[in-house]
């Protein structure tokens, strides 16, 4: 059952517009990751469910009931600010009880549910102290008891992790991850790092520019990128695109020409290939974890560039003309700058996009 | 330690700043425990046999403590009304958009711009035909035009500097506008709030222009007391100099206390 649901929101700063009709729908109890590079308008996106900004068009629902022009505070969602926003005058208690004072709840009442939030988040020794006394990661936990406390239909998480050291940010995620199994509420969380959004999310959105570029489990973006965008955003490091001419397409596959291809051809079954006619442009993807240096049966022939070595792997930069090339090898493979090597894939990892960037 | 000449330079200039800001202070001072000859000897005499009778006589005189009385009167009453007026326009002004804005702000600085005196007759006129000459109310008004800006001006500048997030989880949290005011920006905003406190009690304090011409006998504060000494035959220097003190030594020793705020509210929003 559709729990949150945008109907093609829109929203306008005078001139400009930054979301341009957004259609998104989670059921409850569903981790919802907004992704996309900074500018995309996830920011934004949240912040209108939120209330915090106004609706320029569109309709917005929670729990069966439209909220696109109700009071923030009558929404009953919770955010959780990338910035913390804790209150500085006020304890660690006083923060996490602020709202169900508003609420006019009683004392006891208040109590119980801070302690009881407290206790989840592991603060409970924090209770007395000042948001200032608090590190990173402690204030974080009071961002997240406070919203938890009023026990909202829908988390809202804006970057709440982007202003952490790495060790803290992965340390968080999986707390996050743990807090959501535990509470098992609807939860929309935005980032622009597409590891918190792998680990996270139930679902991704990912958007560009105002607009929904792809919705689906981490796996499905992972495995079928609707286009370019989402197929070089979602996976480190990106994918590797490199553009063949089709030299032969019929029913039973296609042959794709390009300098850099061993033999310079490739050979391909593809369930669209009747699409395309010989003479065409296709985008080759190629992820960088699915090339392998090693492999007896080789696809691409390149020319070493430069190694990273990242202890259990590597990174190998590699061009075939004035395109590079990524892998990522296991091990530490010898590769001397300017050897030549070949790497292979499994076909069933081979992407085609269309000229336009679109799946084939 | 090394000293740089650009430290040493640096220590000139200040000791010279210090002893021009301070030197008529010392003379106010000084007189104040002079008798009249001293006072008036020429060259000056830097060291005297000090006296109290100026003191004595100041207090002898109820006109003294009575001004001192009217100044507390309309100094406390100016900077309350200044400070729950110009807190929540402040708020406004720093957190909302609305038309005309920039012009109320433009507004409210350029009270500031003109001379005090520009104003001193029509003042007394309107003061006049209203029959509000020689109230505390008048003062009080006329020292609240003063006054509000500065307080807009010092508070607005510290709410801009309050994050908006604040707010905004406030809003989450089911807070009103005014229970964010009340609960998020009059406790985070206090040191500029206190600041633009001291400013306009010290102004209505020290204020004499307005005072002379807007009061007569009744509501008289202690700068006037202290200049209507002075008479066509007699220019009791010692009488004047020991009011002055008296007036003077509340407020600094006041402003001493409170100076570390103070130069926060100077510099704020300098830096960040």
């Amino acid at each position: 059952m559709t729990f949150l649901q945008l109907d093609t929101i829109k929203k306008t700063f005078g001139e400009m517009s930054v979301i341009k009709g957004v259609n998104i729908s989670a059921s409850k109890g569903e981790f919802v990751v907004f992704v996309g590079p900074s500018g995309c308008g996830k920011s934004t996106l949240l912040r209108m469910i939120a209330g915090l900004e106004d609706v320029s068009s569109g309709r917005l629902s929670i729990d069966g009931k439209e909220v696109t022009y109700e009071e923030p505070a009558k929404r009953e969602v919770s955010m959780v600010f990338q910035s913390y926003a804790l209150y500085p005058h006020m304890s660690v208690f006083e923060n996490m009880a602020f709202g169900l004072r508003m609420a006019k709840l009683p004392e006891d009442e208040i109590k119980r549910r801070v302690g009881e939030a407290a206790r989840i988040l592991q603060i409970e020794a924090l209770l007395e102290r000042k948001p200032r006394a608090l590190s990173g990661g402690q204030r974080q936990r009071v961002a997240i008891g406070r919203s938890i406390v009023r026990n909202p239909k829908i988390f809202l998480f804006d970057e709440p992790l982007s202003n952490l050291d790495a060790e803290l940010r992965s340390q968080m995620r999986v707390e996050i991850a743990k807090l959501h199994r535990k509470l098992g509420a609807t939860m929309v969380y935005v980032t622009h790092d597409q590891v918190e959004a792998m680990t996270l999310a139930d679902r991704i959105v990912v958007l560009r520019a105002g607009l929904v570029e792809q919705i689906g489990s981490p796996t499905q973006l992972y495995d079928h990128p609707a286009n370019t965008f989402v197929a070089g955003f979602i996976g480190s490091p990106k994918m590797n695109f490199l553009t063949a001419k089709v030299a032969s397409a019929d029913a039973s596959g296609l042959r794709l020409d390009h300098p850099g291809f061993e033999g310079g051809t490739l050979s391909l079954a593809h369930g669209s290939a009747a699409k395309v006619r010989p003479g065409d442009t296709l985008t080759v993807g190629l992820r960088p974890e699915h090339l392998d240096v090693a492999a007896t049966k080789p696809l691409l022939r390149l020319t070493a560039d430069f190694t990273e070595n990242l202890g259990g792997s590597t990174q190998i930069y590699a061009r075939t003309g004035d395109e590079t090339v990524i892998i990522l090898a296991n091990g530490r493979p010898d590769l001397p700058p300017g050897g030549a090597i070949t790497a292979g894939i499994d076909p069933r990892h081979i992407y085609l996009f269309t000229p336009d960037g679109l799946a084939l | 330690m090394r000293l740089s000449s650009g430290k040493i330079l640096h220590a000139i200039g200040l000791t010279a700043v210090i002893l021009f800001t301070l030197f008529p202070f010392y003379w106010m001072v000084s007189a104040s425990f002079k008798t009249q000859s001293d006072i008036l000897a020429s060259p000056p005499v830097w060291l005297f046999a000090p006296t109290l009778d100026h003191y004595r006589e100041i207090f002898a005189d109820s006109k003294v403590l009575g001004a001192v009385g009217n100044s507390l009167i309309i100094a406390t009453a100016t900077t309350a009304l200044a400070v729950m007026l110009g807190a929540p326009a402040a708020f406004a002004l720093a957190r909302y958009e609305f038309r005309g804005k920039s012009d109320l702000w433009f507004w409210f600085i350029s009270n500031r711009m003109k001379s005090p005196i520009v104003l001193a007759l029509p003042v007394y006129i309107l003061a006049l035909q209203l029959k509000m000459l020689d109230t505390h109310l008048v003062l009080i008004l006329i020292y609240l035009t003063f006054n509000l800006p500065i307080v807009v001006w010092i508070c607005t500048d510290q709410f801009k500097s309050i994050p908006p997030d604040l707010e905004q989880a406030a809003r989450l949290d089911g807070a009103d506008q005014f229970t964010i005011f009340r609960k998020i920006y009059l406790p985070l905003g206090a040191p500029g709030i206190a600041v633009s406190a001291i400013f306009s009690f010290i102004f209505s304090w020290n204020e004499l222009l307005y005072a002379l011409v807007l009061t007569r006998r009744d509501v008289q504060t202690a700068p006037v007391v202290a200049t209507s000494f002075m008479s066509g035959y007699e220019l009791p220097w010692g009488k004047i100099m020991a009011t002055g003190t008296v007036i003077v030594l509340p407020v600094t020793i006041f402003a001493l206390i409170v100076s570390r705020h103070m130069v926060r509210g100077l510099t704020m929003g300098a830096t960040k």
